[in-house]
């Protein structure tokens, strides 16, 4: 039995959704989506049960996950719903329902708390260089590790029982019994997901963004392969100093294209951006800016007498990893590989 | 040079020929008063003279548009001017409007025309013939439909060669290509405005592949497929001549939509596609004919029997909006929608897609008036100043409005509003 909320719509409205009331079901965001089957037809179905205040069925749907947002079905909207725009405040609700801290759903929900979550990590980083009298040697040993384990913690800690949570909402508790030999066998879907976004090329004249995603993914996670694991901040290899500098580049330059388009609001995904959306994209570029700036600063020789620059990208890399990475946008890209996983697992049955 | 205006008086001026103008010129006329009818194309009758069968009778609408037509030709007290525009209307006073208009040359002198159409014949210039809805082609010299009014030929001037071949054929000699626009000054004591609606133009929306499909037509070429003075006799698509056996309606194409600049019902499109579906039954009885639709509007007198009466004949009802339609190569359309009662994404193979296109306004009348406003609403259509008890009023004293050209409307609705106007007009001319 489906529990029907009636001020659920209130409660998406804090999500991004605002008009989706007005839709008068006639099925066009439907029949333009170019993602859409007839096995997943979205996204009226969400909308409905958006409308319906249906939370149990929306929280059971992967369908959110399948989309892509090229705004094709809010432009061919009649009522103007902006069904496009749903499904992406549906995603942000649903990373506040998988996760178990709450915290996703309220950094959603208010600019303020991520905010004031933001300072509270910034005074953390000036506190933490106090407490080690501004002596830039030991500030760089520790945020090398802290790194390493913020990440590794997050994941165990957040990440990975926010994935089983979802896991259960979507797969267990709709009632799939599946065997290990389906889990096992539907897992290359995973990767090939979490590395290509393919889904999204389905898209219509989509091929650009995909591939600018592509390159930021990969760019990325390079980026953080290479400070990581490769110590770009302290190597001696050559090759490892430029291949730093150039994915770091590459993630600043990806960034900036993308920032541009949210300001310029031409697409229709770019027309609605949430807070959310700024801080993810803004921390990516500064992220990729000042990890340049240090290195670049490292060879010149003068990050000595430029602690606050390296205390910069510090915050920022800690804001990153304990707010965005966790709590953020950032999981929509996790979710969704581990929703067509999900998915896949669905369809086996 | 500044030609003379040729001053002429008339009791009320009626602008736009089509049913709602023609009704209401007629009231007027068979209460004493003298009219003119300002018309803009070669002839009267506007839309509702194109149409095959009228919903909800299924009266033939040549046969009951035609005599209505002629009544008010030979009026002797209605005075018709066709291919006219209306330059500009000044109200002086109250019961004093004078109005500019011009007749543009039709080249024809129509006194003498017998409509024999041996001009026709010789012209060698064929373009697409506009009365047809781009259906069939036309020649340069040409009448413009078998049942216009009046029926004389017209030398469609940009299109002509002047090769002079029709200027020969022509027996009472009539055609004159040195006739000039006609320039008059018209004082009339009140005015109706009948410049009825626009139909709304589906190339702009891409998806419904109206330029690139052949064989997707809109509900008005429909309609001129399944007349009586239909070009060719039957129902065939575009484009291969064949006989379509699985028709699709697409409604509210260009209605109820914010996407497509119209966010309201047009009102008629679900009934004129109900009617076509039921007359197609008909002409093509094997053929299978599906509406798709969003809501069914069936909302007059009888109206809902007679959609009942086509879901009995067979008609299949899908709802869902058609979200896109894409050509194959054998020119048949696939038509991509949800079906809302099963929440599937679904396809569609048809091989002939009728788009019922909705109403748009006429937004002409408001530039006409000078020394005061004619106000439209927010829709563009005119506004009524009192539209719950004086319907027909306008925001200027003195001037009325029949038909359409206040928001869609059937004919019943339009003929209602036409009494209107004119007995609105009567009170006023007697105030
Ligand atoms: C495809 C289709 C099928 C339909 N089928 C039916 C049906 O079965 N039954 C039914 O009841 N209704 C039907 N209708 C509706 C019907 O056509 C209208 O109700 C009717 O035409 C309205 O008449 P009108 O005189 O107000 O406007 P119109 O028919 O639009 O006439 C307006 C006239 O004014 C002229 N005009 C416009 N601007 C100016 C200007 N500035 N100066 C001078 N003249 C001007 C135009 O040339 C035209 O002759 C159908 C409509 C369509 C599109
Ligand atoms: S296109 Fe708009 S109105 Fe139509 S079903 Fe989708 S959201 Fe609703
Ligand atoms: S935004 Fe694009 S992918 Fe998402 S539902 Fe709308 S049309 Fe489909
Ligand atoms: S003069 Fe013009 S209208 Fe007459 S036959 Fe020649 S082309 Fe046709
Ligand atoms: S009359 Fe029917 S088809 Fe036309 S706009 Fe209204 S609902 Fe749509």
């Amino acid at each position: 039995m489906s529990r029907l909320d009636t001020k659920f719509g209130k409660k998406l409205k804090k999500y991004g959704a605002t008009e989706f009331n007005r839709c008068y079901n006639c099925g066009t965001c439907t029949a333009v989506c170019s993602l859409t089957n007839s096995e997943d037809s979205f996204p009226r179905s969400m909308v409905r049960l958006s409308a319906a205040g249906d939370q149990n069925g929306i929280e059971s749907s992967l369908k959110p996950w399948l989309c892509y947002y090229c705004g094709e079905c809010s432009t061919s909207c009649p009522q103007t719903a902006n069904p496009g725009e749903l499904m992406m405040s549906l995603r942000r609700w649903l990373t506040g329902r998988y996760d178990w801290t709450g915290l996703s759903g309220l950094f959603y929900r208010s600019s303020l708390v991520t905010i004031i979550a933001m300072v509270l990590v910034f005074a953390g980083v000036i506190g933490y260089a106090a407490y080690e009298s501004f002596d830039m040697e030991r500030i760089m040993h520790t945020a090398h590790y802290f790194e390493m384990f913020a990440i590794m913690g997050v994941f165990a800690v957040i990440l990975l029982p926010n994935i089983v949570r979802m896991w259960y909402l979507t797969v267990i508790k709709p009632g799939y019994k599946l065997p290990v030999k389906v889990y096992a066998s539907s897992m290359s879907e995973l990767f090939i997901h979490m590395f290509t976004q393919k889904r999204a090329l389905g898209c219509d004249d989509n091929q650009a963004r995909w591939f600018a995603h592509l390159i930021l993914v990969i760019g990325y996670l390079t980026l953080l392969f290479t400070t990581v694991f490769l110590d770009w901040f302290s190597t001696e290899s050559m090759f490892v100093v430029v291949l730093g500098y150039v994915v770091s580049a590459i993630v600043f330059a990806v960034t900036f294209v993308f920032v541009l388009g949210r300001i310029k609001q031409k697409q229709e995904i770019a027309k609605h951006s949430r807070p959310s959306d700024w801080f993810f994209i803004i921390w990516l570029l500064l992220m990729g800016i000042t990890a340049f700036a240090v290195r670049l600063f490292i060879d010149l020789d003068l990050l000595a007498g430029n602690l606050w620059l390296f205390l910069f990208h510090f915050t920022i890399l800690a804001q990153w990893a304990l707010i965005i990475v966790p709590f953020g946008k950032w999981t929509h890209f996790l979710y969704r590989s581990f929703a067509m996983y999900f998915d896949k697992l669905q369809k086996s049955k | 040079m500044q030609t003379e205006r040729i001053k002429l008086t008339y009791d009320a001026l009626v602008i736009g020929g089509g049913i709602a103008g023609g009704e209401a010129a007629l009231n007027l006329a068979n209460n004493g008063y003298k009219v003119l009818v300002v018309e803009k194309s070669l002839s009267v009758g506007g839309k509702m003279i194109m149409l095959s069968k009228v919903f909800p009778t299924l009266d033939c609408s040549a046969c009951i548009t035609t005599p209505k037509v002629s009544e008010i030709s030979r009026h002797p007290n209605i005075k018709i001017f066709t291919e006219s525009d209306i330059e500009s209307i000044e109200k002086l006073g109250e019961h004093n409007f004078v109005a500019k208009v011009t007749r543009r040359p039709r080249y024809v002198v129509e006194e003498d025309c017998t409509a024999c159409q041996l001009c026709e014949e010789a012209c060698p210039v064929i373009v697409k013939d506009q009365f047809q809805y781009g259906l069939v082609g036309r020649k340069a010299a040409y009448i413009p439909f078998s049942i216009c009014s009046p029926k004389v030929a017209a030398i469609d001037i940009d299109n002509c060669t002047l090769c002079g071949a029709c200027e020969k054929v022509c027996p009472p000699g009539c055609i004159d290509f040195t006739m000039k626009a006609k320039q008059y000054e018209i004082s009339v004591k009140t005015a109706i405005v009948a410049t009825g609606f626009e139909l709304f133009d589906p190339s702009t929306v891409k998806r419904y592949s109206y330029q690139e499909g052949k064989n997707v037509i809109t509900s008005m070429q429909m309609e001129r497929l399944l007349a009586p003075t239909r070009p060719f006799h039957t129902i065939l698509r575009p484009s291969d001549g064949k006989v379509p056996d699985k028709i699709a309606y697409v409604l509210c194409a260009g209605s109820r939509d914010d996407s497509m600049g119209n966010p309201i019902c047009s009102q008629i499109c679900c009934m004129y596609s109900i009617k076509q579906a039921q007359l197609l039954m008909g002409a093509l009885p094997m053929a299978d004919i599906t509406i798709y639709y969003i809501d069914i509007r069936a909302f007059g007198k009888g109206y809902d029997e007679f959609y009942e009466q086509a879901v009995s004949m067979g008609v299949r009802l899908v709802k869902g909006k058609i979200g896109k339609i894409s050509e194959k190569e054998n020119g048949n359309l696939v038509l991509r929608y949800e079906d809302v009662s099963t929440g599937k994404l679904k396809e569609a193979e048809h091989d002939f897609v009728v788009l019922s296109v909705g109403a748009k306004p006429n937004e002409e009348p408001q530039s006409l008036f000078k020394t005061q406003k004619l106000e439209l609403d927010n829709l563009k259509y005119v506004k009524q100043s009192d539209p719950l008890l004086s319907p027909a009023k306008t925001t200027i004293e003195g001037v009325f409005v029949a038909g359409a050209a206040t928001g869609p409307k059937d004919i019943p609705d339009s003929i209602l509003s036409a009494g209107c106007a004119s007995t609105e007009a009567i009170s006023y001319l007697n105030s």
